[in-house]
Parts: structure tokens; C-alpha cells; sequence
């Protein structure tokens, strides 16, 4: 199945989804645009196991410089930049 | 003459790790620095590199093989064609590499037995306790184990009345009770803890965070490297006992807790006192992740010199660590509760008073 950002996007959200679970959270209402770790559905070794996640699903090898809020801030932000490293847009 | 490729130490607490496969075959010429093969533990794989550009002479580990920690697994020539030493031989040393920095617990290790830091081959460049207890163990003068403590002498634990069934530890179960044993054993544990307004430290790591663009809230990041700070002007928290000393190491190896799935990680960040703030946080950053996919290097697992633990995650507001082996003080954040938190350490008395713990915690309460 070909990488979409839409397909993406909700890869993403189901993974932020079961971390926010797992502290007793319901992320099931992030928007494509919120910025995640404003929302505080999941805390800093969430997003420690979500950007893991990322990396792995995904084969992007990301640098400490890359682990932004303008490249990975948002769901729509994470998804663009899978198919910006992939070479896709 | 030919060079070894030891097994490599993956944490702390696993003195066998698993062999599990080799990426090169005997006669291919490797570069430094390439990847020959990976080993693993129940925690981590870690892939094994040449130390030398050189030939593949053979292997002495083999894939599926437990093997001692320190133990060789494979062998460099200069050329293909050059033998295999055998068991026992002496392998070559450093010298002609230029010194390496020496940690302070192979410090320990080498005056213990005696050994000339030259004469060790460096592992990533330093010499760890990892790399003398290969030369050890090469040399036979001891097995590839932690350096040896003195244990409190117990009687063995009467097994209960009540029937039931003995299951044998996992690899991080043992390290976790050896941990503990040595806390238990070795250590004076004792536990401090001070009240403090968190909000200052909040807005800090706030603006800090904007300022930067950071995606991971930096506060524990920065809390860390505060500790880092302090250590730098108070040594004896970064510090050990031994043989009725106070040895105050040379670097601050700041070690940092993380659960991964299953497993509870110290993430440590070499020499932290050589960086600043924002490559603290970035290097913290990198190894925390590198943990999180069970991807920690042999460096990154091992040689703690101070502590860094937060229990923040569960809302637990107050929690007393354990100390990791050869440190002195241990530093526990929690869950802040109706505006006020507190902010504890656990420590060893025989390198530190109450008083010290309390000034050092009075300095970690806030951020300036």
C-alpha cells in the first residue's frame, strides 16, 4: 500500500493513542494539527517511545537536530516529513 | 601481530551476552570501525566493531554461542595469512596508538591488579573497566567479572514453609538484585529529601523548550545536566569508596533512568562536564532513544558515576532509589502535588553527610 500522509497521520495516531492508554489517557481526539506535547497526552518518555516508534516503522534514522517541533510538532508535520525523508514530496 | 575482538559488555549486569551473528567472513579485509557482528542480551543488541583496520583471521566465538563478557570473538591480522594466536597468548597492546583516557573506576581496577593503563586495549577510544577486565581475563590474572566488593557475609535464606515453585531469574532480574545487593551490601544508603517550589524550574524548562524549537519537554533533560553542574563543584557527590578512600572521579558520567517496555535502563552520558546545556540535552536526548529502541552502545550502558532517577511518570510524589553500583548519590524527582514537590537523593554515607546531600539538593531546586 502506498505511503500517503493521510495513511500516515493515522499510523501515527494509533500509536499516540496506546502510549496515552497506557498512563490512563485518551488521545483518541488529537487533531491532524495540534501540537502533541502542548496537548500533555503524553509526557516526555512517551514521546521518547513515539519518536522509537517512528523511527523504526518507518526507516528513517533521525539526528537529535531533527527532533523538532516544526519536523515532528504536529501529526500532519510527522507524516509530511516521513515522505520528505523518503524523498515522496 | 594479531589483534582480538573481545565481547563486548552490554549493561552493567550480564557477564555472558549472546553471540549472534557475524557480518564478515575469515580472509575480508575490515576497516576500523566496521561493523563484524552483533551480540545481545535479553536488553539489548549491540553490533561489535573493528577496533584496527586488518584481515579476518577466524572466530573463536560462534553464532548462537553464550560467551563470557571479555572473552575473544574473533581475530585481526595485519595480513590473512598470519596465525591465529593461541589460547593464552599475549595480545597486543595500545601503545603505539597514543595514551587514551583512562575512567576513574579502571583506575581502580588497574592499581588493583597491578596493570599499566598502556598496556589495555581501549574500548571507543577510553579505557573502561570493561576493557581491563578483557586484558584480565586475557592474562589471566582474574575472570571477566565487575571489579570484586566485599559483601556483607549472611546466612543463607531459609526456604519458606509453605509450598511452592522456584523460577529461575531472567538476565535483568539478576542485574536487578545485583544491583540492589551491592546497594544493600556495600553502600550505606541513606535518604535525604527537601520541599521546594517547582514552578521556577517549569517556566525555565518552558522557555528553554520555545527557545529552542524542542519537540521532548527538556525539564528532567535539564535537571540532569543541573546535577552535572554541581557535581562539577562538588566532587564528593560524584564519587565512590574504596579501600577506606574516597575516590572522586575525573569525569562526571551522569547515568539516567528510563523504562523500556520491560526494561529499566541506566542511560549514561559520558564526561557531561565537558558539554553545555544544549548539548547536554541533546546528547541525553540520543542516548535515551538509542535505549528506548534497545539500541544502547557499550559505553552508553555502563560507568555511572552519579545518578539521575524520576518516578514523575506515575504521579508516584516521592520515591528513594537505589544506589548503581560505585556511585554515591542518586538524585529522585517526583510528581509535584498542589504546587509543591520534593526533591530527594539517596546517597552513601561513607562519602557524604546529611549536610552535603541537603546543600546539593538546595542547589538542584532551582535552576540558577
Amino acid at each position: 500500500m502506498p505511503l500517503t500522509a493521510e495513511s500516515i497521520a493515522a499510523e501515527i495516531k494509533a500509536r499516540i493513542v496506546a502510549i496515552a492508554a497506557e498512563l490512563g489517557d485518551d488521545a483518541s481526539e488529537l487533531g491532524p494539527d495540534e501540537i502533541i506535547p502542548a496537548t500533555g497526552l503524553i509526557d516526555s518518555a512517551g514521546l521518547l517511545d513515539l519518536i522509537a516508534w517512528y523511527e523504526k516503522t518507518y526507516q528513517i534514522p533521525l539526528t537529535q537536530a531533527e527532533i523538532n517541533i516544526d519536523n515532528l510538532g504536529t501529526l500532519a508535520r510527522m507524516a509530511h516529513f516521513v515522505l520528505l525523508k523518503k524523498g515522496l514530496v | 601481530m594479531a589483534t582480538p575482538i573481545h565481547v563486548p559488555r552490554i549493561n552493567n549486569n550480564d557477564d555472558e551476552v549472546k553471540v549472534l551473528a557475524f557480518d564478515v567472513k575469515p580472509g575480508e579485509r575490515v576497516s576500523a570501525g566496521q561493523i563484524v557482528g552483533q551480540v545481545e542480551t535479553d536488553k539489548a543488541v549491540l553490533d561489535v566493531t573493528a577496533p584496527v583496520d586488518g584481515y579476518v583471521l577466524g572466530f573463536v566465538a560462534q553464532p548462537d554461542e553464550i560467551a563470557q563478557v571479555g572473552s575473544v570473538m574473533l581475530w585481526l591480522g595485519a595480513s590473512a595469512s598470519e596465525p591465529i594466536p593461541e589460547a593464552g597468548a599475549p595480545t597486543p597492546d595500545s601503545s603505539t596508538a597514543g595514551p587514551s583516557p583512562v575512567t576513574g573506576k579502571a583506575k581502580l581496577l588497574l592499581a588493583r591488579y597491578g596493570v599499566k593503563s598502556d598496556a589495555v586495549t581501549p574500548i571507543d577510544g577510553r579505557i573502561t573497566v570493561e576493557a581491563v577486565e578483557r586484558y584480565l581475563a586475557t592474562h589471566g590474572l582474574a575472570a571477566a567479572a565487575p571489579a570484586p566488593v566485599v559483601a556483607v557475609s549472611r546466612p543463607a535464606e531459609p526456604r519458606p514453609e509453605v509450598p511452592g515453585t522456584a523460577v529461575a531469574l531472567s538476565r535483568e532480574e539478576k542485574g536487578m538484585a545485583a544491583t540492589v545487593v551491592w546497594h544493600r551490601d556495600c553502600a550505606v544508603p541513606g535518604y535525604i529529601e527537601i520541599d521546594y517550589d517547582p514552578a521556577p524550574w517549569a517556566e525555565y524548562a518552558r522557555a528553554f523548550q520555545e527557545e529552542k524549537g524542542l519537540l521532548m519537554p527538556p525539564l528532567l533533560p535539564l535537571m540532569a545536566w543541573r546535577l552535572v553542574e554541581v557535581a562539577r563543584t562538588m566532587p564528593r557527590i560524584n564519587a565512590t569508596f574504596v579501600e577506606q578512600q574516597r575516590y572522586e572521579y575525573g569525569a562526571v558520567n551522569l547515568g539516567f533512568t528510563i523504562q523500556a517496555g520491560e526494561s529499566l535502563y541506566l542511560a549514561v552520558v559520558r564526561e557531561a562536564e565537558v558539554l553545555d546545556a544544549g548539548g547536554f540535552v541533546n546528547a541525553l536526548g540520543d542516548v535515551l532513544r538509542r535505549a528506548a529502541s534497545h539500541q544502547l552502545r557499550e559505553s552508553e550502558a555502563s560507568g555511572a558515576t552519579i545518578g539521575f532517577s524520576s518516578m514523575e511518570r506515575w504521579k508516584v510524589t516521592r520515591h528513594i532509589p537505589v544506589l548503581p553500583p560505585h556511585t554515591a548519590f542518586m538524585l529522585a524527582h517526583a510528581a509535584a502535588r498542589n504546587g509543591r514537590a520534593v526533591l530527594g537523593a539517596s546517597y552513601d554515607h561513607r562519602v557524604l553527610n546529611g549536610g552535603q546531600v541537603v546543600a546539593a539538593l538546595k542547589k538542584l531546586s532551582s535552576p540558577t
